[in-house]
């Protein structure tokens, strides 16, 4: 038994940190913030990724990737996320985009796609959730119907959808048949986000700007060679992807650097809060570390080809409920400097922890809710397949 | 990256658990309640024959992770015996050892051993000797007061991180069976037409505890990969490890009583023995708010390896 990532992946550990140090300002929270620089860092920092053979790191190279193992593509999510992921946008494109087209797409798309996503020049957006879709994804009712002139017209309303205002392409699933399973009938769609007939509308909301948008789509075109998969089997894509969804943020990571960080930046204040809250932030210290080694076993599973769903989601229960505990944890320590971010007078770490528990918030909400995990969780420890 | 147990510990883990099983499982832990004797005399024989007093943990690390799966498979069938101590004390004829309260000593299962090494959690070490018979409660079948005397030489150390990780292993074994005992109970027993398990509110019960449980394993492997890897950490390692296990075991022996109802509180049941018998590993050492305390001040002192912070270790090999 052995835990040590080896001294690769620790070199590429390094190599990341001084990227970060030399390229990213200091203070920096994020591509989504009412700064446009900010989108414009990330999309120049993935560039630099890119250009270092760092930003597709795990991918075959084939498809334009590093070659990477699993273990270097953790490291990778770990550091980007818990320096506020300086990918922006485009960590959904590398995660999981990607390797859906890997594993789904035409040679054509793969063609199209792969190299453009593994460059850093594109940002994708997902087109899931709808009003009446949420936890419940297979209820989707926006509507794909086989065009006269040769493809689909797609109508309906997506919502919640990250990025949409930046992206140029959408992963998007629409139903195409109306089946007595509801799981049936899907079919995921590779659409241009310039295309006619969509508008997308940003709802302002607490994890900050461009999380949340309505897309819109009113008998949008998309040609035969934007189905991604086979027609009306598109649920097989949305599982895969959910797959990779749950393991691909190392929200341990984030909590375990702003643990540390806080208490250097409160130096003497430390000594003077309260004992119960310095006990809860050494007891989250510890369940930071054992959403690391949760996560982690999910990686080896994934290295070994075998990714379970109900250990992916133990993984995914941890982690979430780590970044909340720690957000609460923090942002108490922080006492009435809580309200600050990085655009008032001197906010403690510029602002981190508020940002942090604003976006930890829909932890347990976003690609797939605690409910939800909890469910395949309990399914598998029920049927007697939990570990 | 190897997460995999090696083979000899998972082997050793297997032969144990069907020895216990053979020998009665946790009707081992009833049998004691009722002619004490039988620790002596069954159980000490059937780890004699396994080779578990064999095993030098200090020497070896895939030994340490037989011990540590030995701990499990005892803590599974609350096993009367006091094998952390045992295999904590070193081997050979060396007294076992225990981590006692220095204001009240006492020992699970002190009266199977003439001579103790005793040490507080700071390390202090004291030579003890039972003093009495065991307590009999409920909740401390086996635990007896213990008289301390202290040390002439404080070389001869007790291992106190070997003894936090294995009582940690002990209570995972006890906090996996009382989990399977729960999902057999829910799939089982019928209510308003149907089994328990499928009412939601129950579901999410038995995740939660699911969660807790692998949380608890996948930290006891690392620790103790940890404490062979990160000498200078071994006791802040430890006692986070010992955290974890408190709050595991209040939560998923909570939600185990909880879904069982009144018959997971009858003798008969075996969580009820599971429940009561892991209560002196959980009780007599420092509990939940005391180890957070020693935890603090440790990683005051040593610090706490992770992503971003550096344990003792690795500053020392930063530093050269």
């Amino acid at each position: 038994m052995d835990y040590d990532l080896g001294e690769q992946a620790d070199g590429l550990r390094q190599r990341l940190r001084r990227l970060i140090e030399e390229h990213l300002p200091e203070g920096f929270l994020g591509a989504f913030t009412d700064d446009p620089e900010d989108l414009a860092i990330t999309q120049r920092f993935c560039k630099l990724l890119a250009t270092e053979g760092l930003l597709a790191k795990a991918w075959p190279a084939e498809y334009g990737g590093g070659g990477g193992s699993v273990w270097e593509q953790t490291v990778v999510r770990e550091e980007m996320w818990a320096h506020h992921e300086p990918r922006g946008p485009q960590y959904m494109g590398i995660n999981w985009v990607g390797p859906a087209i890997m594993r789904f797409g035409t040679p054509e798309q793969q063609a199209l796609h792969l190299p453009a996503i593994a460059a850093g020049d594109v940002i994708w957006c997902q087109g899931f959730s709808e009003p009446d879709a949420g936890s419940d994804l297979a209820s989707l009712t926006t509507r794909a119907t086989p065009d006269p002139a040769g493809g689909w017209r797609i109508t309906g309303q997506k919502v919640w959808t990250s990025y949409a205002l930046m992206a140029q392409w959408c992963i998007l699933a629409a139903r195409t048949a109306v089946k007595a399973a509801k799981h049936e009938g899907i079919t995921m769609f590779l659409v241009p986000m310039e295309s006619q007939g969509i508008t997308v509308r940003p709802i302002p909301n607490l994890l900050g700007p461009h999380h949340l948008n309505e897309v819109f789509l009113d008998e949008v075109s998309v040609g035969p060679d934007g189905v991604l998969g086979q027609v009306d089997h598109g649920w097989s894509v949305i599982r895969e992807a959910l797959k990779f969804e749950r393991i691909g943020i190392a929200r341990y990571a984030r909590c375990d650097r702003l643990l540390v960080l806080l208490r250097e930046a409160l130096g003497e204040r430390w000594d003077a809060l309260p004992a119960a809250l310095r006990a809860r932030w050494t007891r989250a210290r510890v369940h930071a570390r054992a959403a690391m080694v949760l996560a982690y076993r999910v990686v080896d599973a994934q290295a070994n080809g075998i990714v379970d769903d109900a250990d992916a989601s133990v993984a995914r229960v941890a982690a979430t409920l780590c970044d909340q505990e720690v957000a609460e944890v923090l942002l108490e320590a922080l006492a009435a400097q809580a309200v600050d971010d990085g655009r008032t007078r001197h906010p403690v770490l510029h602002g981190a922890v508020e940002d942090h528990w604003r976006y930890a918030q829909a932890a347990t909400v976003a690609s797939g809710t605690i409910e939800i995990q909890r469910m395949l969780v309990a399914r598998a420890a029920l049927a007697g397949e939990a570990r | 990256m190897n997460l995999e147990l090696p083979d000899v510990a998972i082997d050793f883990g297997v032969a144990a658990e069907r020895a216990f099983g053979d020998a009665g499982g946790v009707d081992l832990a009833r049998r004691a309640e009722e002619r004490p004797g039988t620790r002596s005399a069954v159980v000490a024989p059937l780890l004699g024959v396994l080779g578990a007093l064999d095993l030098r943990l200090a020497d070896d690390p895939d030994a340490a992770l037989a011990g540590g799966e030995l701990c499990r498979v005892a803590g599974r069938c609350a096993l009367p015996y006091p094998v952390t101590a045992v295999l904590a004390s070193g081997g050979g004829d060396r007294p076992p050892a225990a981590i006692i309260d220095p204001l009240l000593p006492r020992a699970d299962h002190g009266d199977l051993f003439p001579r103790w090494r005793l040490a507080a959690i700071d390390g202090t070490a004291w030579d003890g000797r039972p003093e009495g018979p065991p307590l009999g409660t409920e909740l401390g079948p086996f635990v007896v007061d213990m008289a301390t005397t202290v040390r002439p030489d404080q070389g001869d150390t007790v291992d106190v991180p070997m003894l936090l990780t294995l009582a940690a292993w002990q209570t995972l074994g006890s906090l996996e069976r009382a989990l399977e005992l729960a999902v057999e109970h829910v799939n089982t027993r019928h209510q308003f037409g149907g089994p328990l398990a499928r009412f939601q509110a129950v579901q999410f019960q038995i995740a939660d505890a699911t969660v807790a449980v692998q949380s608890l394993r996948e930290l006891a492997h690392f620790t103790l990969w940890r404490l062979w890897t990160a000498p200078l950490d071994r006791l802040v390692d430890a006692l986070a490890l010992r955290a974890h296990a408190l709050e595991s075991a209040r939560d998923v022996l909570r939600t185990c009583h909880q879904l069982h109802g009144a018959l997971g509180f009858c003798d008969e049941h075996d969580l009820s023995i599971l429940s009561r018998h892991a209560q002196p590993l959980l009780r007599l050492w420092p509990g939940l708010e005391a180890t957070t305390e020693q935890l603090m001040a440790a990683i005051d002192h040593t610090g706490f390896d992770s992503l971003f912070g550096a344990g003792a270790t690795a500053r020392a090999a930063h530093d050269g």
